[in-house]
């Protein structure tokens, strides 16, 4: 019993900045501090009105989608092969793309700018932002689809050859449509985390700043603050959104292939 | 019935591990054969090898006069029932079942809805067709397995090890109902199992294998009452195991066991080509038999004593102990009426018959 | 099936860190670079005090962070693994997980908000009178910058320890009880070795990634609160000095993967020694 407290009191220390999001979103005050001065949906109505901010939501949605169809696409190459066939060296080079999970990430961000600036003399741009956000989301998908592709009996797809279908139409028939709510789930989780990532970004970014780095940017100044915490609230509750999605597909897909859901991401 | 399948001296090899060693088998129309053998003995490779899904590394595998060598799984005219059953989660049970039908032309929509309904019948899950596969019971899956095969019509149907997830009650039960079925269909059955007794109640004929040679291919009866090497007879049964010395062979055999005496036996009771010298005798434990008090019998008779008495109701199971002899035999009773359980250390008197024996190599 | 992940983590993961240890030995002026091999940068970066004070501030940070975040989460999995209903768990772990996937940024952000002057903290403690004035010493300092990043990494630590836990056949724990230890007894003797796998991978996915943080010190250390990671990330983007920055992410995570190395093997040290 006392656990139970415990664990709650833990989940409320965990949602205590979220829940403070909305409140403030909504304060009638361009300071972020109590006590509380009155409701008001102005700072909303000022994010319509910036324009800089629209074009930073949009480099961070075009990054978050090429990032997520990258690294659900590497994703699904590495799980198949993790979970159906033996191959020389496998633990270790699965170990290597999987390394990410566990690298600070601004070792990734500050070589992957030597390698861009220094190395190769090129530009910075949406495209090295993308070029790290798939390095880093490609260890999740993996993740997310390992529990897709290993649940999958190898015999399922041996049996629709047996039963006349060429390789190809296999995979297509039978694997596919099992694995296909795992391989939403994926894109989800990989388009939120590049949607929200920030410290790669700001290395690696070029003259269009994406959305975590232009809220990094009005950090900064006090007056835009109360901008900051409605922007705030609408991409924590987009991200639920998503995320609950993302969970229902991955449990419908684990039901669909009868297995018992053992719970979480990871 | 004519040769369907044949094999010719097929082997095949994983890196260095010889998986397959020189199989030669034919195996006919209609007919329900079995692959016998322990595990990893590579009966199941070399079902896949039939199947499609393994290549072989050398000889030829003829189906139905062809040669199969290229043909992938998908164009064979075999269908498989997989030990996972493999029955597609996602789709109902008459989708699973239509599942190979997708490309037949010659069918409408409302002919292969039939068909379904008949292959559902066949295996007993009539009206089963809008259930979702995912929520089947094991024996239930099974039988989809099998409409989903048998709707093909394939020339050979290949089975691995369909029983083994069921439990002991059902197994039994889809044993009876696999060979109606089989007879019905008039289908080739080629069997992979590890359960001999599963091999010889199916079977019309038994491969047994080991090390991925195969040891002896007959029917059962011939395979039970005939083993051909220490190994088969060991698989398959129990069965006691006495020294022997060949005397000497033509017609007859003459041949000096250890704890039984001299005795003679028929030419058929040994492998073919047995030499005098150092030899071993078989002996099942149902054909040897306690003689019990007031019972008598004019066969072979030795004195013995009880080291142990294991009970199973309709059976006694009784080791002797006898003079000559470092092991004891092990003796199978029927628990007829009047007949006591002895007690461990009771004498007693073994009756044995020399027609019963089985010389081994 | 494997060669293009593989490719692309050779690509963009392998050759970069070869190429930021290359760089490490270079110098650089300016906008030119000097590809002559020299150890300047290591040399600068024992001989002046600062860094290796701000590396050892890092380590204690990220020490501190973990041992904290790791002591708190444990009991949670504990709670979601062993006494959450079956079905009720992924809804449990989905909780925890959320916080962890949003706005990172503005996460860490309101933190400040909570601990700051008129923060959370502060006017609830002065209105049910327990202090007279906000306290100043969780705000732009040491302390700040471990309570926010506990709080960013706890899912990290969670899931580990959960899988750990999961894993662990419940007929051992009956069998121990069986043979004469208590709950509590059983728990030290089978429920903690056993569930040590998860508990090493939480430590190293709270401990490594924290090294490279530099969002957080920014905005919650102040002066005093400073980590190796903002001065590689001032050494690459203000100062311009990309050979020493990359000097310094080496050192730091030569520093780290040691530290990490040596609780691996001393953890194995103490599961050998138990059995």
């Amino acid at each position: 019993m006392s656990l139970r407290i415990y664990a709650i009191a833990y989940l409320i220390f965990l949602y205590a900045p979220i829940i403070l999001l909305p409140i403030f979103a909504f304060n009638d005050a361009t300071i972020i501090a109590f006590p509380l001065s009155g409701f008001t949906t102005e700072w909303f109505g000022e994010l319509m009105t910036t324009k800089a901010l629209h074009g930073a939501v949009q480099n961070s949605i075009f990054i978050a989608v090429i990032t997520a169809s990258l690294s659900t696409i590497l994703g699904i190459c590495a799980a198949r092969a993790g979970a159906m066939y033996n191959f020389p060296l496998k633990r270790g080079i699965l170990g290597l793309v999987m390394l990410p999970l566990v690298l600070p990430e601004i070792i990734v961000a500050v070589s992957l700018l030597i390698v861009v600036v220094q190395i190769l003399d090129l530009g910075l741009s949406n495209w090295t932002v993308i070029a790290a956000h798939v390095l880093i989301c490609t260890p999740f998908c993996i993740a997310i689809l390992n529990g897709a592709f290993q649940n999958l009996d190898p015999s399922m797809e041996e049996a629709a050859m047996d039963l006349g279908e060429s390789r190809w139409s296999a995979f297509r028939l039978v694997t596919f449509p099992l694995v296909m709510p795992g391989i939403i789930s994926s894109f989800l989780i990989a388009f939120t985390i590049s949607l929200d990532e920030f410290i790669i970004a700001f290395f690696l970014t070029g003259a269009n700043p994406t959305m975590p780095v232009y809220i990094w940017g009005l950090l900064r100044f006090p007056s835009s603050l109360p901008i900051v915490m409605a922007l705030g609230t609408i991409l924590v509750a987009l991200s639920i959104i998503l995320l609950t999605i993302a969970e229902i597909l991955r449990r419908r897909g684990m039901a669909r292939v009868g297995v018992k859901d053992k719970g979480g991401f990871l | 019935m004519t040769d369907l399948i044949s094999l010719t001296n097929v082997n095949k090899y994983y890196g260095d591990y010889h998986a397959l060693r020189n199989i030669d088998l034919t195996i006919k129309t209609g007919e329900f054969f079995s692959l016998l053998g322990p595990s990893g003995c590579g009966k199941t490779t070399l079902l896949r090898t039939i199947a499609g899904f393994e290549g072989v590394s050398e000889g030829v595998v003829m189906i139905g006069g062809k040669n199969m060598a290229g043909v992938p799984a998908n164009m064979r005219p075999t269908n498989m029932v997989f030990q996972s059953y493999a029955i597609f989660p996602h789709l109902t049970v008459a989708e699973n079942v239509a599942f190979g039908l997708r490309k037949n032309k010659q069918m409408d929509k409302l002919q292969k809805s039939e068909a379904v309904d008949q292959a559902l019948e066949m295996v007993g899950l009539k009206g089963f067709g809008d259930r979702q596969a995912h929520a089947l019971s094991g024996g239930q899956r099974q039988r989809v397995a099998l409409a989903r095969a048998l709707i093909l019509k394939p020339k050979v149907l290949l089975l691995d090890e369909p029983l083994s997830a069921l439990d002991k009650k059902m197994r039994e039960q889809m044993q009876v109902e696999l060979m109606r079925l089989q007879r019905h269909v008039g289908i080739t059955f080629i069997l992979v199992t590890h359960d001999q007794e599963e091999a010889l109640v199916m079977s019309d004929r038994i491969a047994v294998m080991f090390d991925g040679e195969i040891g002896q291919m007959d029917d059962p009866e011939t395979l039970y009452r005939r083993p051909n090497s220490r190994r088969v007879a060991e698989f398959i049964g129990k069965m006691n195991f006495l020294d022997a010395d060949v005397k000497s062979v033509s017609d007859q055999i003459t041949v000096d066991v250890a704890g039984l005496g001299t005795c003679t036996v028929n030419a058929e009771q040994a492998p073919s080509g047995i030499d005098t010298g150092k030899a071993a005798v078989g002996i099942r434990p149902e054909t040897l038999a306690i003689l019990f008090d007031g019972e008598k019998t004019e066969r072979e008779t030795i004195a013995g004593v009880v080291d142990e008495v294991v009970y199973y109701g309709d059976m006694t199971y009784y080791d002797v102990r006898i003079a000559g002899v470092d092991n004891t035999l092990n003796i199978a009773m029927k628990n007829l009426i009047g007949r006591p359980v002895l007690d461990v250390g009771a004498q007693t008197t073994v009756v044995w018959d020399a027609r019963s024996l089985v010389l081994l190599p | 099936m494997v060669s293009p992940p593989l490719v692309y983590a050779l690509l963009l993961l392998a050759f970069p860190l070869g190429a930021i240890v290359l760089f490490s030995f270079w110098t650089q002026n300016f906008m030119d670079v000097d590809t002559t091999f020299t150890l300047n940068n290591y040399r600068e970066i024992i001989e002046k005090p600062i860094y290796f004070a701000l590396l050892q501030r890092s380590l204690f940070v990220s020490g501190t962070v973990t041992f904290v975040t790791v002591l708190l989460a444990f009991p949670v999995a504990y709670f979601v693994s062993f006494h959450v209903r079956p079905d009720r768990k992924s809804l449990w772990l989905f909780l925890i997980t959320i916080p962890f996937w949003t706005s990172y940024l503005i996460r860490v952000f309101l933190w400040k908000v909570i601990l700051g002057y008129n923060g959370v903290v502060n006017t609830g403690l002065l209105n049910i009178g327990l202090i007279d004035e906000p306290l100043t010493f969780i705000l732009y300092n040491v302390n700040a910058v471990i309570i926010t990043l506990a709080h960013a990494f706890a899912p990290f630590a969670i899931l580990p320890i959960f899988v750990a836990l999961e894993k662990i056949d419940r007929s051992l724990l009956e069998a121990s009880q069986d043979l004469g230890e208590s709950k509590f007894t059983t728990f030290f003797r089978v429920t903690l070795p056993l569930s040590m796998p998860g508990l090493v991978a939480a430590v190293l996915i709270v401990f490594i990634p924290t090294i490279g943080d530099y969002v957080t010190p920014e905005l919650m250390g102040g002066a005093g609160g400073k980590l190796i990671a903002n001065m590689i990330q001032t050494q690459f983007l203000a100062l311009n000095n990309a050979p020493l920055g990359a000097a310094l992410a080496i050192v730091a995570m030569l520093c780290v993967t040691a530290i990490s190395l040596l609780f691996v093997f001393l953890n194995r040290r103490y599961l050998r020694g138990r059995s």
